[in-house]
Parts: C-alpha cells; sequence; structure tokens
C-alpha cells in the first residue's frame, strides 16, 4: 500500500502542489505572525535592558499604572531629593532627569508626529554610565537653546549640526540649535518614537518642571549589590517616592510592551487562522476529487484484496504527507514574510535594534502541528468515501460523484447553520464570550458549504443566464459546466465565501460605524468647529484655547481632556473625559439628566446612560476609580449623559482631572463662534491662531465628520487587506478545480476543438466557468457576511452603532472583484485546456 | 483511376506520416496519393496499424503530414496556420468519430447545432430539420447523451456532422461500437446523404457489409494504397480482404 501511497502522490504532483501552496500560505501567515512579534519582543527587551543597563536603581514617585498615554503618569519629585539620594552611603553617582512632550517641527512647517510612538523631550544625562543616549554627532547640550535629536528623525527631516530646529511643548513653542544627533544604544531611535534631548535645566522649564525631577537615576559604588542600595534609599526617601532596581524598571517596561505585542499577535493569528480555514475547504475539495477521478484505481486495489481501511489508510497518508511538507515549507514562507515585515517597519521609522530573527521550537512546533491537522481534519471525509469504493466500479465508468443523501445534507447543513448562528446569537448578545462568537462563525461557515451544493445547481442556472444569453456558446457551455458538478462547484466556490463573507461583515459594520459616528456628532456636537491633536494619544498646549477665549468672533471655547482608568484590580484600562462644567453644554449636547454638568465637581463623576446600564451604577453611587499617577479615588456619580461619539462613557471636570492626572494637554478645543459672524471671518482667526501650534487641525462639523470615517475606512483597508490572503488562496482553489476538470474533460475539449472550436473559444468557455464559480462564492458570501453585519450591528447597538448601513457600491465591488477573481483563476486551466492534444481525446483508447 | 470529369473534394499527393524519430519511428503513411469524389462515400480498409486513421486525421485537419499535400476543396491544408485549420474544420468538414462524439452537458439537439453554434452562424431550419428527420431522432432531441443509447449517439453525431453542409465528411470507424441493426441505420442514413442530398463521406471500416454501402473502396496496407475496388459488394470485400491477409 505505500507503494501505491507514494505513487499516488507523485501522479499528481501539480494538483497537490497546488493544494500544498494553501497550506503554505495559512502556515506561512502563522509562522510569520510568530516570528515577527518574537523578534520584535526580542528587540525590545534588549532595547529596555540596555536603557537601564547602567542604572542600578531608579527613584520616582509611585504610580499605580501606567497608560497608553505619552505624557508621563507619574507626578514629579521635588529636585532637593537628589541631594538626600547622593547622600545615601554607597551611591557612586545619582543625576535627575525629566521626560515629557516634546514635539518637533519639520522644515515645512508640519508637526512631526510618528504612527503610535510618542514625541518625547527629555533632559540628557551626562554621567556616561547612566545615559542610554549615545551621541553619534556634534556633542552633547550644555546651555539654553541647545538640542540634541534622534538619528532617525534628524535623517529623515533633513537637520544636522548647526541646524535650528522648532519644538512644541505644553508650553509656549521654542527654536533651539541642533549640536548634536544621538543614537539610543546600537539603534537609531527608541522604538519609533521622536527625541529631543536638553540640558537637565532647560528640560525642566520647557517640559514644565521647575525645581523638580521625574526620575533620579542611581549607580551604585562597586561591590554593592542594586537591591541593597534600593534598600537604602528608599529609607529616606518620603512616602509617595519609590527605588526600583533597574532590572525591575527593565523588565516592568518589557512586560508592558509584551502585552500590546500580545494583542497584536492574537489579531493577526485571527487572521491566518481564517486562511487556514479556507485552505481547509482547498484541502477537502481537491482531496475529494482526486479520490473520485481515482476511483478505478482504487477500486482495483479493492478487487485485489485491499481492504478499506487500507484505501483509506492511503489516502489519509497521502494527506499527512502532503500536510507535512507544505507545513515545512510554510514555515520557510513565514520566515521570509516576517523579514519582509521587519523591512516594512524600518520605513515607516521603526527602528529596531539588530537582533536575529527569532525563530523559537515553539513556532516551528505550533505551525507543524497546525498544518498537518489541517489538512488531516479536511481530508478524512475524502479518505474514507475513498475506503466504500467497491470493487465492481473498476469496471464502470467512474465520472460523477456519488453523492451523499440529500436529507442527510439538508439535515447536518441546517443543524451547523442554524446552531451557528445560535451560538453567534449567544457570544453577541448574551455575552457568552468571543469564542463562542468564533465558533458559531466557523459553524455558520460549514453548515452554509454542507448546503451549497443543494443551491449551486439553481444558483450556477441563474447567475450564469446572462452568460448564456450574452456570450452565446461558450457562455452557455461555461454555465452547463459550472452546474455539472455541483458538490464541487459549492466546495470551490465555498472557499472564496468565507472571505468574501468576513469583508462584507467588516463593510457593513464600518458602513454603519460611519453613518451612526455621523448621526451622533449631528445630534451632539453644538461647537462650529473642533481642533484636535494631529495623532491620538498626544494632545496640544493648553496655550491655544487661552489665546481663543475672549476673543470678540467666539462665543464659546471649551476644552476636553482625556486619560484612562481602571477599576481596581482590574487590568483593563478604560477611557475618562475631562469637560470644562461652565462651557461644555455650549458646545456639546450631553443630554444630562439627572444632574447637571454646570455643577459637576472635582469628586463626582457624570457616567453615560448606556455605561450605567451595563454596570447597574445608579446618581448617587460611590465609583472607585484607579489612576495611574494619583492611584484610586472614590468618585460619586452626580448625573447620567447620553452618550455623544465625542465624550465616551466617564467624564469627570477639568479641575478633577488636574487632581487626578499629570498631563495638562488639551486633546481637543471647542469652538462655537459668536452669532452673526461669517463662517469665514471665525475660520481665518482660527486658522491664524493655531499657527503657532502645527500639530493641532482645525475642522468644521464636516470636516470632524470626514476625520472619524477616514479613521473607519482605514481600518476596514487593514482588515481588508488582511484578509485578502484568505481571497488568494481560495482563488488557488479555484484553480485547483479547474484544472481538475479541465483534466477530467480532456476529451471533451478535444472534440470541440475537432469541429471548430477555437482555442480562444475553449478558454472562454472556461473563464465563463470560473466566473460563475467565483460568483457563486461572491453570492452566498455576502449574503452571510448581510447577516454577520447585521446581527454585529445589533450587538453593537448599545456600544454607539444605532444604525445599520448597507455599503451597497462597495459590496458591488466587492462581487464584481469576487468575479475578477474568477477571470484570473481560470487563465492557466483555460490555457491548458485550449491546447489538449485532439487527436489523443478523440480516438478511443 | 479517378475519371477527370468527376469533381474532387479532397485529395492527397504522396502523403507520408512518420511517428517517432530515429530506429523507433513509423512510417504510418507511406506516400498516398488519393482523390475523393463528390457526392461518393467512400470507405476506407485495411489491416489493424495499416494506417487508416492516420490518413484520415491528416486528410481532415486534425493532424499534419510529415510530406505530401492534402487539399480540401482547392486548400492546401499544410499552408494553414492553426486558426485557419479550426476554421476549415468548423465550417468545411464534419467528424462521426468511433466513441465520444458528444457534448455530455448538451442535449441532442444542441449537439447537432454545435458546429454553427460555434461559428455563430444560425442553422438552416429546413435543413436541420430534414436531416433531423432522416436520422429519426425527432422525440430524442431535448435528451442528453447519456439518455441515449450508442447507436442514438452515433445517429446524432452524423447528423452533426452533416447538419453544416460540410464539403467533405470524414468518419472513423462509426459502427465500431454498435450492434448491427444499429450500424444498418446509420449507414443508410449516410448512404442517403450522399445518393439524396449529395454529401461526401469518407469512413474507415473494418466491417465489410459495412463497405458494401459505399460508392468506392480504398485498401490500404502498411501506409501504402494497394488496391482499390467500385461499387463493392460484402462478397468482394470480403474476398479481397482474405487475399490482403488481413
Ligand atoms: N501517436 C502515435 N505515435 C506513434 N505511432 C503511432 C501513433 N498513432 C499511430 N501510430 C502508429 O501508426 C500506425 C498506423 O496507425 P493507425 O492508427 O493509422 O492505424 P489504423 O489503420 O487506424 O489501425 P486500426 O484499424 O487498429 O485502428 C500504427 O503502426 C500505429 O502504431
Ligand atoms: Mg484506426
Amino acid at each position: 500500500m505505500w507503494k501505491a501511497t507514494i505513487r499516488g502522490l507523485l501522479a499528481h504532483k501539480l494538483r497537490l502542489a497546488l493544494t500544498a501552496l494553501a497550506v503554505v500560505l495559512g502556515v506561512g501567515f502563522v509562522t510569520g505572525t510568530y516570528v515577527l512579534t518574537d523578534t520584535m519582543n526580542r528587540a525590545f527587551t534588549d532595547l529596555f535592558r540596555d536603557a537601564v543597563a547602567g542604572v542600578d536603581v531608579y527613584v520616582r514617585s509611585h504610580a499605580a499604572f501606567a497608560g497608553p498615554s505619552a505624557e508621563t503618569e507619574r507626578r514629579p519629585i521635588p529636585e532637593r531629593l537628589l541631594e538626600t539620594v547622593r547622600g545615601v552611603e554607597g551611591v557612586r553617582v545619582a543625576e535627575g532627569s525629566v521626560a515629557g512632550y516634546a514635539q518637533l517641527v519639520d522644515r515645512r512647517g508640519k508637526a512631526v508626529a510618528p504612527m503610535g510612538p510618542p514625541t518625547l523631550g527629555v533632559s540628557w544625562t551626562t554621567d556616561r554610565t547612566l545615559a542610554s543616549l549615545t551621541i553619534r554627532a556634534g556633542r552633547a547640550p550644555e546651555r539654553p537653546g541647545e538640542a540634541v535629536l534622534d538619528a532617525v528623525s534628524a535623517r529623515a527631516h533633513g537637520f544636522g549640526v548647526g541646524d535650528s530646529v522648532t519644538v512644541l511643548f505644553q508650553g509656549p513653542t521654542e527654536r533651539f540649535r541642533v549640536v548634536g544627533i544621538a543614537g539610543f544604544g546600537e539603534a537609531d531611535n527608541m522604538g519609533g518614537a521622536t527625541l529631543v534631548a536638553f540640558d537637565l535645566r532647560t528640560a525642566q522649564r520647557v517640559l514644565g518642571r521647575p525645581g523638580a525631577l521625574d526620575t533620579i537615576e542611581v549607580a551604585a559604588d562597586p561591590g554593592v549589590p542594586a537591591a541593597t542600595l534600593r534598600d537604602r534609599i528608599a529609607a529616606v526617601l518620603p512616602p509617595g517616592v519609590e527605588a526600583v532596581t533597574g532590572r525591575a524598571v527593565g523588565s516592568e517596561e518589557a512586560k508592558s510592551l509584551q502585552e500590546a505585542l500580545s494583542f497584536f499577535r492574537t489579531a493577526l493569528l485571527v487572521f491566518a487562522g481564517v486562511a487556514l480555514f479556507v485552505g481547509a475547504f482547498i484541502i477537502f475539495n481537491t482531496f475529494g476529487i482526486l479520490v473520485t477521478q481515482r476511483a478505478r484505481e482504487l477500486a482495483l486495489l479493492r478487487a485485489l484484496g485491499a481492504s478499506r481501511s487500507q484505501v483509506t489508510r492511503s489516502v489519509v497518508a497521502e494527506s499527512a504527507i502532503v500536510g507535512a511538507v507544505a507545513s515545512g515549507a510554510g514555515i520557510g514562507a513565514g520566515v521570509l514574510m516576517a523579514l519582509a515585515l521587519r523591512g516594512l517597519l524600518a520605513a515607516f521609522g521603526i527602528d529596531l535594534p539588530s537582533v536575529g530573527l527569532q525563530i523559537l521550537p515553539r513556532t516551528i512546533v505550533i505551525s507543524l502541528v497546525v498544518g498537518i491537522a489541517v489538512t488531516l481534519a479536511a481530508s478524512v471525509l475524502p479518505a474514507r468515501r475513498a475506503g466504500r469504493v467497491s470493487p465492481i466500479e473498476a469496471l464502470r465508468d467512474a465520472e460523477a460523484d456519488r453523492p451523499t443523501s440529500l436529507r442527510t445534507r439538508s439535515f447536518v447543513g441546517g443543524i451547523g447553520t442554524v446552531g451557528g448562528a445560535a451560538a453567534l446569537g449567544a457570544g453577541l448578545f448574551a455575552g457568552a464570550g468571543i469564542g463562542v462568537v468564533g465558533a458559531g462563525v466557523a459553524a455558520v461557515f460549514l453548515g452554509v458549504a454542507i448546503l451549497a451544493p443543494l443551491v449551486a445547481r439553481p444558483l450556477a442556472r441563474v447567475i450564469g443566464a446572462p452568460f448564456a444569453r450574452l456570450r452565446g456558446l461558450t457562455g452557455r457551455l461555461g454555465r452547463e459546466n459550472a452546474m455539472r458538478n455541483p458538490r464541487r462547484t459549492a466546495a470551490t466556490s465555498s472557499a472564496l465565501m468565507v472571505g468574501l463573507a468576513l469583508v462584507g461583515t467588516f463593510l457593513i459594520l464600518g458602513a454603519s460605524l460611519k453613518v451612526s459616528l455621523g448621526k451622533a456628532i449631528e445630534r451632539s456636537l453644538r461647537a462650529d468647529y473642533v481642533l484636535t491633536a494631529g495623532s491620538h494619544f498626544t494632545g496640544f498646549s493648553p496655550a491655544l484655547a487661552e489665546r481663543l477665549r475672549g476673543r470678540p468672533e467666539i462665543a464659546a471655547v471649551s476644552e476636553i481632556r482625556i486619560g484612562f482608568w481602571r477599576k481596581p484590580g482590574s487590568t483593563s484600562l478604560r477611557m475618562v473625559t475631562a469637560v470644562d462644567p461652565a462651557t461644555v453644554e455650549r458646545v456639546l449636547a450631553l443630554g444630562v439628566r439627572p444632574g447637571n454638568v454646570a455643577g459637576l465637581r472635582p469628586d463626582e463623576v457624570l457616567v453615560s446612560r448606556r455605561a450605567a446600564e451595563r454596570g447597574r451604577i445608579r446618581v448617587g453611587d460611590r465609583l472607585d476609580m484607579e489612576f495611574p499617577a494619583s492611584g484610586t479615588a472614590p468618585l460619586t456619580v452626580a448625573g447620567l449623559f447620553d452618550e455623544g461619539g465625542l465624550v465616551g462613557d466617564y467624564a469627570v471636570s477639568l479641575a478633577a482631572y488636574g487632581r487626578l492626572f499629570t498631563s495638562r494637554l488639551d486633546s481637543m478645543v471647542l469652538v462655537r463662534a459668536a452669532p452673526g459672524r461669517a463662517p469665514g471671518e471665525v475660520r481665518g482667526v482660527l486658522a491664524r491662531e493655531i499657527g503657532a501650534f502645527p500639530s493641532v487641525r482645525l475642522e468644521d462639523q464636516a470636516g470632524m465628520r470626514r476625520q472619524q470615517e477616514g479613521m473607519i475606512d482605514q481600518l476596514l483597508g487593514l482588515v481588508t487587506a488582511l484578509l485578502g490572503l484568505a481571497v488568494v488562496i481560495a482563488l488557488l482553489g479555484i484553480v485547483n478545480t479547474l484544472a481538475l476538470a479541465v483534466f477530467e474533460r480532456r476529451r471533451e475539449f478535444g472534440l470541440l476543438r475537432a469541429v471548430g472550436m477555437s482555442r480562444r473559444q475553449v478558454r472562454a468557455m472556461v473563464r465563463h466557468e470560473s466566473v460563475i464559480i467565483a460568483l457563486i462564492g461572491g453570492v452566498l458570501g455576502l449574503g452571510i457576511g448581510l447577516f454577520f453585519g447585521w446581527a454585529l450591528v445589533a450587538a453593537l447597538g448599545d456600544a454607539g452603532v444605532t444604525e445599520l448601513a448597507l455599503p451597497t457600491a462597495q459590496l458591488a465591488v466587492f462581487l464584481a472583484l469576487a468575479g475578477l477573481a474568477g477571470v484570473l483563476a481560470a487563465v492557466l486551466p483555460a490555457r491548458r485546456a485550449a491546447r489538449v492534444d485532439i487527436l489523443r481525446a478523440v480516438t478511443v483508447d | 483511376m479517378n475519371t477527370t470529369e468527376e469533381k474532387i473534394v479532397a485529395r492527397t499527393e504522396d502523403l507520408v506520416k512518420v511517428y517517432g524519430e530515429g530506429s523507433a519511428s513509423v512510417r504510418a503513411l507511406d506516400g498516398v496519393s488519393l482523390a475523393l469524389g463528390a457526392a461518393e462515400l467512400t470507405a476506407i480498409m485495411g489491416p489493424s496499424g495499416s494506417g487508416k486513421s492516420t490518413l484520415l486525421h491528416c486528410m481532415a485537419g486534425l493532424d499534419r503530414a510529415t510530406s505530401g499535400r492534402v487539399y480540401v476543396g482547392d486548400v492546401d491544408l499544410g499552408s494553414l496556420d492553426e486558426k485557419r485549420l479550426t476554421r476549415l474544420r468548423r465550417d468545411k468538414v464534419g467528424f462521426v468519430f468511433q466513441a465520444y462524439n458528444l457534448v455530455p452537458t448538451l442535449t441532442a439537439a444542441e449537439n447537432i447545432a454545435l458546429p454553427m453554434d460555434i461559428a455563430g452562424r444560425n442553422p438552416d431550419r429546413a435543413w436541420m430539420d430534414g436531416v433531423i428527420e432522416a436520422v429519426g431522432l425527432r422525440d430524442r432531441l431535448r435528451h442528453r447523451p447519456a439518455e441515449l443509447s450508442g447507436g442514438e449517439q452515433q445517429r446524432v453525431a452524423a447528423a452533426r456532422a452533416l447538419v453544416s453542409r460540410p464539403e467533405i465528411t470524414f468518419a472513423d470507424e462509426p459502427t465500431g461500437n454498435l450492434d448491427s441493426r444499429s450500424g444498418a441505420e446509420l449507414l443508410g442514413f449516410m448512404r442517403r446523404s450522399v445518393g439524396e442530398y449529395g454529401q461526401t463521406i469518407a469512413m474507415v471500416t473494418h466491417d465489410p457489409t459495412a463497405a458494401g454501402y459505399a460508392d468506392r473502396v480504398i485498401f490500404l496496407s502498411d501506409g501504402r494504397i494497394v488496391d482499390e475496388m467500385r461499387a463493392p459488394t460484402a462478397e468482394r470485400v470480403l474476398d479481397r480482404m482474405k487475399s490482403l491477409g488481413s
């Protein structure tokens, strides 16, 4: 039997290669994800380790946790503590440092805003053992007016030693002379962050820390262990200030990064899972077709005395070998993908220290196991069917698949679909969890795929009707061929269905989100103009709002700040918005009821109606909120408000924010024009005023909407691109099925060629079949997508997605793209069909 | 041996076909010169491996000769590129093979109209009706090949070959898979289409009875024409075949 297995593999090399490619891509995605995240992890861990290498002990104020904001979450400590620390026995050297928001302005006057990483201003550490920055060119900053830039920013924006540079702060903007370019150990910057370093005095002034420090870095005398020194220093510190070993700080930072990366990894793995799921359809289909085509051969084996289980086992063995080989290749492909992605990150200005790609044994094991398991699982049914081939079939013409009984098929498929939908519902509406949602989605796909052969024929008839009418004979034959073997057509289009269903789901979700946000802005935004910070987690100086206040063209100016908090004991961060109680209602319709904003006290919080409902919070309740810098504070719920899109679920007053957070940056300033002023006039005033704040963007209501929509579109684009791989794999499936069908029908093509059909016509015929199959996948997929999208939107109703929107044009575009995919998939099989040897086809063998 | 006043529909000049190369090469046709007259049913006979199918394939533009010439009408097939050759097959030549004649997804009627469909021409209704009537398939038109008997399938194939009124129709053992009654029906139809409609048919057969339907029989052996016979009868053909030692 082994000989037969190996021969079988070799005889179908090309076909199996295409199948294997589906596994290779899926496994590659898995491997690539692990390798990339492991590599980044390692790189950053090294980076943090290097950064703290020379520091034995840090002294800083205590913080409950670190939020995602660029602004430091810790309160400053008094500068005089430095003398206290220096006096501790065993301290060789101690130096104070500050860090905070500082944003570079490039040569064209635009604020430099990396996507994600922070923009930092720091003080230059003079002691070489303590410093993590090293001078690459020029010298360290020594006096006011001097600055050092990180090497990536300097290179990217063309700043050299001697140039002058504008830097934005919470306070007034200033100009500096670049005296040096610095690197971060081996790397040219720190994980994509932009960095400007000043001498300590200057840094304290521009970063808003006069007479204060953020941390004190300490190196121990030789022979004094870090832990000992830490304890000695801790003993002399006032309450609220802590001493931590450098090692602890390094691993703390590495850990928070690992958490962020693990989220990223999980997201990527979900897409890899989708790709593998689609791959499974293709494996299932190919093995099914191969078993059918080899029915005679298998029957002969049976006739010669092979048992059922021997035949089944030989097919399973075949698939195991394909799975193993493909997974091996997939691991290679994944490593290449990781390399390419790392290159991409570098292109985005995220310079990682040069560590080798991290290919951990765990990655290889998972990739192999997943690849082989998926292949085996998908080939179980075809293998069992192979075992059921009866010896007598050796004598019969074996073209037709023996159909599963209609009743079994409808029953199993129906159960899958309905059960999946139920699980989906339970996950989305009854809070059964994301795992249940995923299982439900998979079950719906499998259920519909099982049912699909029942509808494949009528669907092909309807979808193929225009082809038959407009394309004449080739269209008619293409349609007939698509209808010929509904099971095969269904399995082939199911692979594409999965990708398109998910794309459709996200398109609907995105469109609904946009409409909902638009409605929310329309409903709640009373401001005429909104000033926002260019990137997400930074803000801009409150000096801007100060300058706008009191201008005659402007009726109201209201600042909004954001911060993060968590429930004590929980790790998930929530957002809190700070508003100005005196002015916010002139620019935002919050719909506070009961209670009112104007009277909001610093120890009170407003909760959105939906969060109150979900968390069973009532007016008058005490809400314990833990903040990064200030720790846990009890706030009283003073009222409930309608969520408006701009303010999240929790709102406090600016006064409370000042008490609870260290940041003083505005994330948004809402402006209402004075009555009777021409819009152009007010806009002009604002445009002039923000001239001094290059990071600030000015939007009117429509612009605000466009900005929000743009963000959604960006995310949608990313998701669609990631689903693209699943679609590519589905295409491979169509190519494979068509190639197998062409091989089966070579006689027929030969006959058609003999009676005068041109090659072009033969190609058109195959192409039409392919497009019809692809469109079936598209129609089924978008149908499921419609359902998923609807369910998701309904489930997210209380998360602010209040409107269901159907992006008909986009959905139509994707359906058309599916058809186009069909055209592409047909290219090679069609060429083969057109090349069949006429004589071989028409002579009896 | 052809009478010169007869109109020639297809002919070959010194046709040679060699398969393979070197010591393994087979000379399937070894200088065949032959002319097929209009409105004649010609039977081609000979022992297995004598080159009958090869001759038919070369004359029909399904295969290219190694040397020598093939003409259909005035057209030298050797001068045609792949596209023109395909068009010639579509418009000027009809085929009936031993088996696998029909496209399984098309009905009998659609199979009959296939060459014209391929060409995008409308079939001549009256002529098509006549052909269908003549092959006796009126009540089978909506059936697919899988639902037809072997004899019916071959008659559909014959109807397809004739419905586009080709200049010449080639048939390679069209009755090879049929019982004698179905075979007789098919041969009767072919005979009539030559006699009544002036069609030209060349047919390969092993069956002396089938050859008895022909106007003329050509005998091939080892790739050469070794004899021919006009107005054959089954007995005379049988005798001749015995003398050829097949
Ligand atoms: N494709 C090919 N490659 C090599 N040799 C071939 C090929 N086709 C035919 N031959 C050889 O050419 C010779 C003539 O073959 P052909 O098929 O024309 O014979 P035939 O007279 O039709 O025989 P039969 O009565 O058995 O059908 C034979 O010796 C055959 O082996
Ligand atoms: Mg032959």
